[in-house]
């Protein structure tokens, strides 16, 4: 019995790590309709922030994340400017954006890995290898910490759009963008916001994952296969969808992982994905796809 | 009489693809319901998207109190003061009855005024009050409809223009929507209405606009249109009222 709540226990402190990395994927997705590849090198860099900002000067990546957050936000607007606006009206935007993003994670990893070689990196704050212990069943102190900030920053994400006054337009375009345009909704510039966020949240998702796991900037191209089961699994575009299907992929790979063998854990996340595709493409809560 | 919206000479089309509207004409009078009808493929949603910014305009111009549109986005168009419905209504599914109405208002900055407003029209339309807390995407296709066209209402536009608002109705409500158009042109708005039921569209106009192949073929009062023989052969089955 106390495996099994250890190792619901564990799923559960990850869960919330990939509900992060997986929610500005989705964002993204919901208001462009981008699937950006390269999502993951950008969570790279955010944690390559936190792990130089670690080393050089002994910041605490939990207080780095804001510093890593904003900058990767930039970067997004950059990005857009430079290349996913003039995009916007093509004829083949969705061709396009996804060989775009391909690209840019290309070019991502070849710039991380000339500037911070190939070696694998880890952040590693004191608590990043402390537990608390609950009679038999440990939690380690870094997959918690990293959790809960993780949910804190989703909540604020979710109240954000639910209730400010910048929120509704996202979330309208998001549902119809179309519609959205034409009630005075700027999409442009809604687009613009909704991708610095998204990269923003990838660069806050970097500062926990660089003491939660270890990384290069390889790394990446398992990661995408991990953060495009669970955005597939909750519905393209959907961020509860994506939080929730993080919680039950993680924890579905944690008990794989015990009960099967490590090497098979990850793996879950990639059966998961094929299954969903073939059973369930619209996924828990997206939309369901029109035949052609 | 001059228009309070002139579009003249109009090519537009999607993409780089080829235009679909060629010299599109359309004078649109102040306080009048303006239905324009026309065979699948003549135009009539292009003109629409056109108009509000949607599409570029390649030729011609599409004037509104004088100032050209040419160039403008919808959000800039609407500011202006046209409200284009879409075909299948464009609402927020996800989003509450309310939520959608307050996206109405959006560009309105004062809270407390946009508040009043959505207040004003679940006054006017009951329905929308009763189910103010429930997704858009549940209501039945009428309600829809309702929701869609009332939400326009909120922004006081000078021009509301209508997509195929019947589409896929049952015949009842049909007649429902076109009690809102009537509502709506009581008040003063200005209405163009794309329809294909054109013989139910001209019966609420005031004026009959005929496109095919991206031209404007006629304009006149919509009873005229109605009795053209020509017209009632080619575009409402041999109905003509002559």
């Amino acid at each position: 019995m106390a495996d099994i709540v250890q190792t619901a226990i564990l799923g559960l402190a990850l869960g919330g790590v990939y509900a992060l990395m997986g929610a500005g994927l989705s964002l993204v997705f919901g208001v462009m309709r981008i699937v950006n590849l390269a999502h993951p090198s950008l969570i790279m860099a955010g944690a390559y922030i936190a792990y130089w900002a670690f080393r050089l000067a002994g910041v605490d990546p939990l207080l780095i994340l804001p510093v890593a957050a904003a900058i990767l936000a930039g970067t997004g607007v950059l990005l857009y400017k430079l290349v996913f606006e003039r995009e916007a009206r093509s004829a083949k935007y969705s061709e396009m954006t996804v060989l775009l993003t391909f690209a840019l994670a290309m070019v991502m990893e070849g710039l991380l890995g000339t500037v911070f070689t190939n070696t694998q990196r880890v952040t590693s704050p004191d608590y990043a290898t402390d537990a608390f212990f609950i009679a038999d069943v440990f939690i380690p102190k870094g997959q918690l910490y990293a959790g809960m900030v993780s949910l804190g920053i989703i909540s604020a994400l979710a109240l954000f759009l639910k209730h400010s006054r910048f929120g509704y337009p996202i979330r309208a375009t998001t549902q119809n963008r179309e519609a959205a345009e034409l009630l005075g909704v700027n999409v442009n510039l809604v687009s613009l916001a909704s991708f610095a966020i998204g990269v923003g949240l990838a660069g806050a998702a970097g500062a926990l994952v660089s003491f939660v796991f270890s990384f290069f900037p390889s790394k990446h191209w398992e990661w995408i296969v991990i953060l495009m089961s669970l955005v597939v699994l909750g519905g393209m575009g959907s961020i509860f969808g994506t939080v929730l299907a993080a919680f039950i992929l993680s924890v579905l790979a944690a008990f794989v992982g015990f009960y099967v063998g490590a090497v098979w854990s990850t793996l879950t996340f990639f059966v998961a994905l094929f299954v969903v595709l073939l059973v369930r493409p619209q996924g828990l809560f997206g939309e369901k796809p029109e035949l052609a | 009489m001059s228009g309070l919206l002139e579009v003249t000479d109009l090519v537009a089309g999607y993409g780089n693809g080829p235009a679909i509207l060629n010299g599109a004409r359309l004078s649109v009078r102040p306080g009048e319901v303006h239905c324009v009808i026309g065979p699948n493929g003549a135009g009539k949603s292009t003109l629409l998207k056109a108009i509000v910014g949607m599409l570029p305009i390649r030729a011609g111009d599409v004037r509104f109190k004088g100032e050209s549109l040419k160039g403008l986005r919808p959000d800039q168009a609407l500011r202006r003061g046209i409200c284009l419905v879409p075909q299948e209504r464009a609402l927020f599914p996800a989003m509450t009855v309310r939520e959608n109405l307050r996206m109405g208002g959006y560009s309105i900055p004062d809270k407390a005024e946009l508040e009043r407003r959505i207040d004003g029209i679940e006054e006017r339309f009951p329905i929308l009050r009763e189910r103010r807390g429930q997704r858009a995407g549940t209501l039945s296709g009428g309600q829809q409809q309702t929701l869609a066209m009332a939400r326009t209402m909120i922004l006081k536009p000078e021009i509301v223009m209508f997509d195929e608002p019947s589409l896929g109705l049952a015949p009842k409500v049909v007649a429902e929507v076109f009690g809102i158009m009537k509502l709506m042109a009581a008040e003063g708005i200005t209405i163009v209405l794309v329809e294909q039921n054109a013989l139910m569209g001209l019966k609420h106009a005031d004026r009959g606009i005929v496109l095919d192949l991206g031209k404007t073929l006629l304009e006149a009062p919509a009873d005229e249109v109605l009795r053209d023989p020509r017209i009632g052969e080619l575009y409402l089955g041999g109905r003509s009222e002559a």
